[in-house]
């Protein structure tokens, strides 16, 4: 019950902790004071945008820095980089930011919810394939692909993946939609062959065409739109300030030349910047709205919880009781390998197992779908755990059952088939039935490659929505109604282990 | 049918059997006297394979058993025609009555499992437990639990039994059931080796006794010779 109602009580300590929160950085007077713009941007999103310099990776580097800079120096003071994970960016306004400068794409949802400043850059949508395979234009996509839908990589949260999605829903798009928390991550999937194509912001593959010169852009860039800069609802002065500062540096040239100096065509830009038109804000939902329209996708993602956990976990659990058998009863050559296998199991994040089975696996041709790596990861990772559990269990078990089992005549195998298991599982049952609670928090570590599970909903439903309070005590709920007979199962199980079934010799 | 020629088993460097001979009569009941630490659960063991030694020779019931480690296909045939009953029963408590003595016959000999069953129920009969055939062997008294034991012991109809002071573990009042069930056992020409304590029952079951001290033969000899 520990590990998801440590996380329910996360969620929901976040929410309103966030609700709490005068939502929004400092006022321009008190920056002033300050002398330091803090902008918030993620450098794992990389370049062209903010990554860490590769001459020096303690600093940074990116067209977007050197705007920072620009807009602070503006602003009379200096620029201070915080860092954030991308598609959690505008939370970060409720604390310690001032502004969000990240290729953040203007639409009517971030115009409700945040002050977005004149736009900064024009971006296209360019999909990218391999040389030598499918599609060979953009247009094929409404088509099917070489097997099936298309599998098309987008970053989570970005402009691609709602113009991809709204292409899917539309019908002008035959594709299954995969997100991920790097831009690198889906070229690196394409390079591979997991997916069939990536759709990023155009500058972006120009920046790392080179890296990955077995891709190719397919057609034009189609679609786009505008970055602004985010800042705080409730710091107007700011958000003015930052307005004009961006108004002088496209007047005199200066974000032109910065342009220019990074190969992002800075008089095209300028005509662009120059016509953008404004984006209305969107229309506030009603809560019933905002429910009626988002609990069906809860509640899917929730079945996604669900199908890993129950998934992974038989499968831990036998993989778990082979391997403490194993070590307690193998041959003497397999003891050690087990060991290891345990140590490195345990030793190491889940996270980083995910990402070998998912991103490092496809590079020795063993490519697996995400669903599968995710159960297979987790089922791997949570059997060491079990078999730690299962070899206390069966060292539980009194010496004297083994020997009057071969007394009998019973093999070692029989023996621990019919004699020693039974009486372990008994003894293991409640931490078993706990790390299953455990694991099915667990899941939630998959979206990382790519499978979308009841937290990662919440996310993107939270950040899309900006209805962060009122969707964390809906997915608190959901996550309640899971755990709670999972939670009542394992104390039936202590009860029963406390309860003398006697006969012990 | 058990000889044990010159046995020598060495723990730590140290011998807790040396050179220990039997000379009896061949089918008969043997008792296994001696004061405690002197080697008589070491040599009982040592006769159904649950201990390797290290000199000598052992035959029983048709097998012979050499120094070393045992091999796994000796190790099931022996035991299909040695039983044992442990001082402290040793009853699987995860299984009823009737399961603890039915499981072996269901997957040693290979029996039906409503075979074995009834094989199992004739036994508990036999030693008068058949109304606790459901029972979890927990909610039995100790005296009961021996008599299970017992049974599961010759439900594979083993050619020789061994008993490791089969009454130690229980209170004074229910020792006697137990010995009656041995005594029986006994009259009726089953093959035994007893660790026991109790004199006045090796006098009365006992056709051949052997006291050892500090892991050697002190005496040996029918009961009113060495007793
Ligand atoms: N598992 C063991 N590990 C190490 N030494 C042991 C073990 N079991 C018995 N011994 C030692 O071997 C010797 C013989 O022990 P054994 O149990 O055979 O004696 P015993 O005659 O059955 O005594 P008791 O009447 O107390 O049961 C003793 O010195 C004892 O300490
Ligand atoms: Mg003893």
């Amino acid at each position: 019950m520990k590990g998801v109602g440590r996380a329910v009580s996360g969620v929901l300590l976040a929410a309103g902790w966030v609700a709490m929160l005068p939502a929004g950085g400092a006022e321009l007077d008190e920056v002033r004071r300050r002398g330091e713009l803090v902008w918030a941007a993620d450098q794992e999103g990389g370049g062209p945008h903010v990554y860490p310099d590769p001459a020096d990776p303690r600093t940074l580097a990116g067209f977007e820095v050197e705007f920072a800079a620009l807009l602070a120096n503006e602003l009379g003071v200096r620029p201070r980089f915080q860092q954030g994970q991308w598609d959690r960016l505008p939370l970060l306004l409720g604390q310690s930011v001032d502004c969000v400068i990240n290729g953040i794409e203007l639409t009517p949802e971030r115009r409700r919810d945040y002050h977005c400043s004149r736009p900064y850059f024009g971006y296209a949508l360019q999909l990218i394939g391999r040389r030598d395979a499918p599609p060979a234009a953009a247009a094929d996509v409404a088509g099917t692909g070489p097997s099936g839908a298309w599998r098309i990589g987008v970053l989570s949260g970005s402009a691609a993946e709602s113009e991809m999605r709204g292409l899917v829903a539309r019908g002008a798009a035959q594709a299954e939609v995969v997100g991920y928390d790097g831009t690198l991550d889906s070229l690196e999937q394409v390079r591979t062959g997991v997916l069939d194509a990536a759709l990023m912001d155009d500058c972006i593959f120009t920046f790392y065409a080179d890296r990955f010169a077995s891709l190719r852009a397919v057609d034009r860039p189609f679609a786009g739109g505008l970055y602004t800069v985010l800042s705080a609802r409730d710091t107007p002065l700011l958000a003015a300030a930052i307005d004009e500062a961006i108004g002088r540096l496209i007047a005199d040239g200066r974000l032109k030349s910065l342009y220019d100096r990074w190969d992002l065509a800075g008089r095209q830009q300028m005509l662009l910047l120059r016509d953008a038109t404004e984006i209305p804000a969107a229309r506030q939902r009603s809560l019933l709205e905002l429910v009626s329209q988002t609990l069906p996708l809860l509640l899917a993602s929730a079945g996604m919880t669900v199908l890993l956990s129950c998934a992974a976990f038989p499968l831990a659990i036998v993989v778990g009781l082979a391997v403490a058998i194993g070590r307690m009863y193998g041959p003497a050559w397999l003891r050690p390998l087990l060991t290891g296998y345990v140590e490195v199991l345990r030793g190491t994040p889940l996270m980083l197992q995910l990402y070998a089975i998912f991103f490092l696996l496809p590079k020795i041709g063993l490519a697996l779908p995400a669903l599968v790596a995710a159960i297979a990861g987790l089922a791997l990772n949570y059997s060491a755990y079990e078999s730690e559990i299962y070899r206390a269990g069966l060292k539980a078990v009194p010496p004297g059952q083994f020997e009057a089992a071969l007394a009998l005549g019973l093999s070692k195998w029989q023996a621990l088939r019919y004699v020693l298991v039974p009486q372990a599982v008994r003894v293991v049952m409640p931490p078993v039935t706990s790390d299953f609670i455990a694991l099915f928090k667990d899941t939630s570590v998959c979206s990382a490659i790519t499978v979308i599970e009841l937290t990662k909903r919440y996310s993107v439903l939270a950040l899309t929505t900006g209805r962060i309070v009122e969707l964390a005590v809906v997915t608190a709920l959901l996550y309640l109604a899971m755990s709670w007979p999972l939670a009542l199962l394992s104390r039936w199980f202590e009860r029963r282990l406390e309860r003398p079934a006697g006969g012990r010799p | 049918m058990i000889g044990i020629e010159s046995l020598s088993k060495l723990r730590s460097g140290v011998a807790v059997l040396d050179r220990v001979s039997l000379a009896g009569p061949a089918a008969a009941v043997t008792a296994l006297v001696g004061p405690s630490g002197s080697g008589k659960t070491t040599l009982l063991r040592c006769l159904n394979g649950l201990e390797t030694f290290e000199a000598g020779a052992i035959t029983i019931a048709g097998h012979r058993l050499t120094p070393g480690p045992h091999a796994a296909e000796v190790l099931v045939q022996l035991r299909r025609d040695v039983g044992m009953v442990f001082q402290q029963f040793n009853l699987f408590p995860h299984l009823s009555v009737l399961d603890n003595v039915a499981l072996a016959p269901r997957l040693v000999g290979r029996l039906a499992g409503a075979e074995a069953r009834r094989r199992a129920g004739a036994l508990l009969e036999r030693v008068g437990l058949s109304s606790f055939t459901a029972a979890r062997p927990g909610t039995l008294s100790g005296g009961q639990q021996q008599r299970v034991a017992i049974a599961r012991a010759l439900a594979m109809q083993p050619r020789v039994m061994l008993f490791d002071e089969p009454t130690s573990a229980l209170d004074p009042g229910m020792t006697r059931e137990v010995l009656d069930v041995i005594v029986g056992l006994a009259r009726a020409g089953q093959t035994m080796v007893v660790v026991t304590h109790d004199h006045a029952f090796a006098k009365q079951a006992a056709n051949w006794v052997v006291e050892l001290a500090e892991g050697r033969v002190a005496r040996q000899g029918t009961a009113a010779e060495v007793l």
